[in-house]
């Protein structure tokens, strides 16, 4: 028999419960959820001890053995959980007092008792220690994510730097004979249709930007950082009607930090964590920077080492680094404000999908 | 919905089945597709009628089946399941999709017709006029016009072309057609795909954090690299070597290419300044040297010079992309791997296309051909849906490297040299499974975060990561130990004499 129970002190209790057909006790918010009630935890308890203790006593086999209707290994896990960490404290005592027994029976009286204030406590602490540990959990891992996208940034970039020099030597090669920068055309189709393909990406030399071309949506032609090279001045000046002048997001500016990280900033706040200043730089500039990119490494720069870029120069302002500017564009400055909720919305596959889910692109916990 | 795109799945595979089916129950043919009326075809004992249906250009003949996205969808991954009765509501996008689905079937008659058991060269030739006519008037080979799925078919066709005609593609080597193609065409195209698609980061990066991990406290690092390439792959691991924390200084790094000789050597030599200079830019010290095959295209690990103390690594990224686009032979690769092991190799780091599932395991042509062309429109598609607005830039990709690809699976398919599944090969060996650590697994999905969501990460085993489109598995990457290495050459056998030994008889006879 399970008696429907008044809501207890705890605030976050459901105001509302219901019977079951099943004879468990759901609520019946919008999401049913099942209520521990004592006489269910009695049954539990009673389960895991015959099974050994919370250590030794699987779901599944609690299952088993209880043999209520309607109860699924999602309920038991999370209740074997809880369970677990409650004994926890009561552990410590049972090691060093005599006083064990009389622990374990609190813990058992607790659930078992009528006294609903005993056993609220013991949920109480019970929460709080599991939300403590998962907190913690949660914070490691996204430090441990915030490592892993600061490293794979560097890459990133180091890769793009390499093609960049493997890109140089090619078109040096073909200034070198003599072909006009504008007139890749002088290769006929292929030229043509080279020149097309790059007008189309606004220019395949700047990595970064064609990520941002996903990341915006691609709606537009995004000119690229025209970071590139002397030889190509002129063919960047000829793309320039076909690509200045519409709506540009300026992918580079100014902060060569991972933007990842700034989102993860966010996130972290809305997740209410102190984790969010960890590891993280601190400009709350950047926070409508979200590129994923390590773009700003844009033009000529002749980085002496790409770890300076990330670990020395938090702010790399694009002014300073002599990088070349789009031509005419005003982009280098500031993105417009407009532009700071759509990243937060898009890029950011750490945003994506909100809550903690452990989707394949991000994982929180 | 979703037993709806499985069907579509069925309808577009159940074709592999078709060589066993037109005559003898012809019911594959006929649970096929209510679209036509197979009882009159199928009673023929022979393929004409059933071509010539499906070439005629009467669209009311065909009635709109939502071709959907087959290929964008989540076909069941397995790809031929035995072709139940699809039934499809038009969809209004019927007219482009239904080309498409007009289109795979002559491609897939094609093949048949080429390979398959009722071979007639005569009908695979016509087969191919007409899909030419299809997809040409698009400029689909041009690569620029037509839709995706024209172009995809356009590909095709010239390989299969090109295997009728018994031309130099089908042999391995190199299209003719592009061969004209633009180092810096071919440079911007490379460039290109890295940035539209992770799929040549995807493997690099993940070799290379396992390299890493494999070396963490070493002081001396020697890559031995069986197709280097450009070297982009490199760049990367130079720059984490340098930027590693708390741990030893960043160490000398080694490279030794594997080349062919010849032209390919120059060009690699050139890699090999191009790296020099980029770790000078790091301040890596670093060292490059070749290694050449053999004329049988062997490896051999005596050409490699093994410094006492260093940690060796074997990288064989079987992903070419560059503008030779032709691959060494198997027994090249299998004497480099069991090479690696002679070197005492640390780890072998092997990034590798990912093999089609074949359904009958007969592995006939049709089904292999299939499954190259599931591959390809699943990366033809990844690279839509990230960038479909950027039609040149992909078309530009397209024509100067998958295409080439195509010509060479397609002729591989034809050959029956299916080269996949080196991982199988190296386990049978006596290759350890390294695990792929958690440090690797978050990079690949943060890696794939940069891109669109339709890439997945998937697990496949321990050792191996897996990038897959929707479902279609493209590339891999995994990562093994070697065995220890056998005796030395010295107890050489007699010629002849059969070897246990995991080389087989790729380093023995001498």
């Amino acid at each position: 028999m399970f008696p429907s129970k008044k809501p207890t002190m705890n605030s976050h209790e459901r105001p509302m419960c219901v019977q079951g057909d099943s004879g468990l006790v759901l609520t019946t918010d919008p999401k049913p959820r099942l209520r521990w009630t004592v006489e269910l935890h009695d049954r539990f308890v009673d389960a895991v001890t015959q099974l050994g203790g919370p250590d030794k006593a699987t779901p599944k086999t609690i299952m088993r053995v209880m043999g209520v209707q309607g109860l699924t290994l999602y309920h038991l896990k999370s209740h074997l959980q809880k369970f677990r960490l409650g004994k926890q404290p009561h552990k410590e005592i049972n090691d060093h007092s005599i006083k064990d027994a009389s622990a374990l029976d609190m813990q058992r009286n607790a659930a078992s008792s009528s006294g609903i204030m005993g056993r609220t406590m013991n949920d109480r602490n019970v929460h709080i220690t599991e939300a403590l540990s998962m907190q913690m959990e949660v914070q490691r891992r996204i430090q441990e994510q915030l490592e892993v996208q600061k490293h794979l940034q560097m890459r990133i970039e180091a890769q793009r730097k390499y093609m960049q020099t493997i890109l140089e030597k090619a078109c040096q090669t073909l200034a070198g004979e003599g072909m006009a920068s504008v007139s890749y055309k002088g290769h006929g189709n292929q030229g043509v249709i080279h020149v097309g393909a790059m007008k189309d990406m606004g220019s395949p030399m700047s990595f970064p930007s064609l990520q941002d071309l996903h990341l915006y949506g691609g709606d537009d032609q995004l000119d690229m950082q025209q970071h590139m090279d002397r030889p190509l001045d002129g063919f960047f000046q000829a793309n320039e009607g076909v690509c200045l002048g519409k709506k540009r997001f300026n992918p580079y500016s100014s902060n060569g930090k991972s933007p990842l990280i700034c989102a993860d900033d966010l996130r972290l706040q809305e997740l209410g964590s102190a984790a969010a200043c960890m590891g993280a730089q601190e400009e709350p500039s950047k926070n409508d920077q979200l590129q994923i990119a390590s773009s700003v490494i844009g033009g000529g720069i002749d980085m002496d080492s790409i770890t300076d870029v990330y670990e020395t120069k938090p702010v790399l302002s694009t002014d300073g680094t002599g990088e070349k500017k789009h031509e005419g564009s005003p982009k280098l400055e500031r993105p417009s404000p407009r532009r700071a909720p759509l990243p937060v919305e898009r890029i950011n596959p750490m945003i994506r999908g909100g809550t903690l889910p452990q989707t394949r692109n991000i994982s929180y916990g | 919905m979703a037993v709806a795109m499985e069907e579509a799945a069925d309808l577009e595979i159940s074709g592999c089945n078709s060589n066993s089916t037109i005559d003898d129950n012809g019911c594959a043919w006929t649970d096929w597709s209510p679209v036509m009326d197979w009882g009159p075809l199928s009673a023929d004992d022979d393929f004409r009628g059933l071509i010539e249906s499906m070439m005629c250009d009467d669209p009311t003949g065909l009635a709109p089946t939502s071709f959907d996205p087959y290929w964008n969808s989540n076909p069941s991954s397995t790809t031929t399941s035995v072709g139940t009765s699809p039934v499809q509501e038009p969809r209004n996008g019927g007219d482009d999709n239904e080309k498409g689905l007009r289109l795979v079937h002559l491609l897939m008659a094609a093949a048949e017709a080429l390979a398959g058991c009722h071979e007639s060269r005569e009908l695979a030739r016509v087969i191919l006029v007409r899909l030419k006519e299809l997809v040409s008037p698009a400029g689909a080979t041009c690569g620029e016009g037509g839709t995706t799925m024209e172009r995809l078919a356009a590909h095709f066709t010239d390989a299969l072309q090109g295997l009728l005609d018994g031309s130099s593609a089908a042999v391995g080597g190199q299209p003719a057609s592009h061969r004209d193609d633009l180092p810096c065409d071919v440079l911007a195209a490379f460039q290109l795909l890295q940035d539209m698609s992770p799929y040549v980061k995807f493997g690099h990066f993940t070799a290379n954090q396992a390299i890493l991990e494999a070396v963490a406290v070493d002081r001396r690092v020697h890559i031995v690299d069986y197709d280097i390439a450009e070297g982009v792959q490199w760049a990367s691991l130079m720059q984490a070597l340098v930027s590693r924390k708390d741990g030893p200084p960043p160490p000398h790094m080694r490279i030794t290419a594997v080349t062919r000789g010849g032209g390919g050597a120059r060009a690699v030599q050139e890699t090999g300044r191009r790296l020099a200079a980029f770790a000078a830019s790091l301040g890596l010290p670093f060292t490059f040297g070749q290694c050449r095959l053999d004329a049988d295209e062997r490896f051999r690990p005596g050409g490699v010079k093994v410094v006492k103390g260093e940690a060796v690594v074997a990288n064989c990224v079987l992903q070419p992309l560059n503008a030779a686009g032709t691959r060494r032979g198997p027994g090249s690769v299998a004497s480099f791997l069991s090479g690696a092991a002679t070197l005492g190799a640390r780890v072998v780091a092997l990034v590798e296309e990912e093999e089609q599932e074949e359904e009958e395991g007969e592995g006939d042509f049709v089904g292999r051909f299939m499954g190259e062309l599931h591959r390809y429109s699943a990366l033809w598609d990844s690279l839509e849906a990230g960038f479909p607005i950027q039609g040149r830039a992909r078309g530009l990709v397209e024509r100067v490297i998958l295409g080439p690809r195509i010509a060479g699976a397609v002729g591989r398919a034809y050959r029956g040299c299916g080269e996949g599944g080196w991982g199988e090969w190296m386990a049978g060996r006596g290759f350890g499974r390294v695990g792929i650590s958690c440090f690797n697994h978050c990079q690949a999905r943060l890696l794939l975060g940069l891109f669109n969501d339709g890439y997945r990460v998937e697990e496949d085993g321990p050792n191996k990561l897996v990038l897959a489109w929707k479902s279609q598995r493209l590339t891999s990457a995994s990562i093994w130990s070697p065995p220890p290495p056998p005796p030395a050459p010295a107890d050489l056998l007699p010629v002849g004499a059969v070897s246990n030994s995991m080389e087989d008889s790729y380093l023995l006879l001498d």
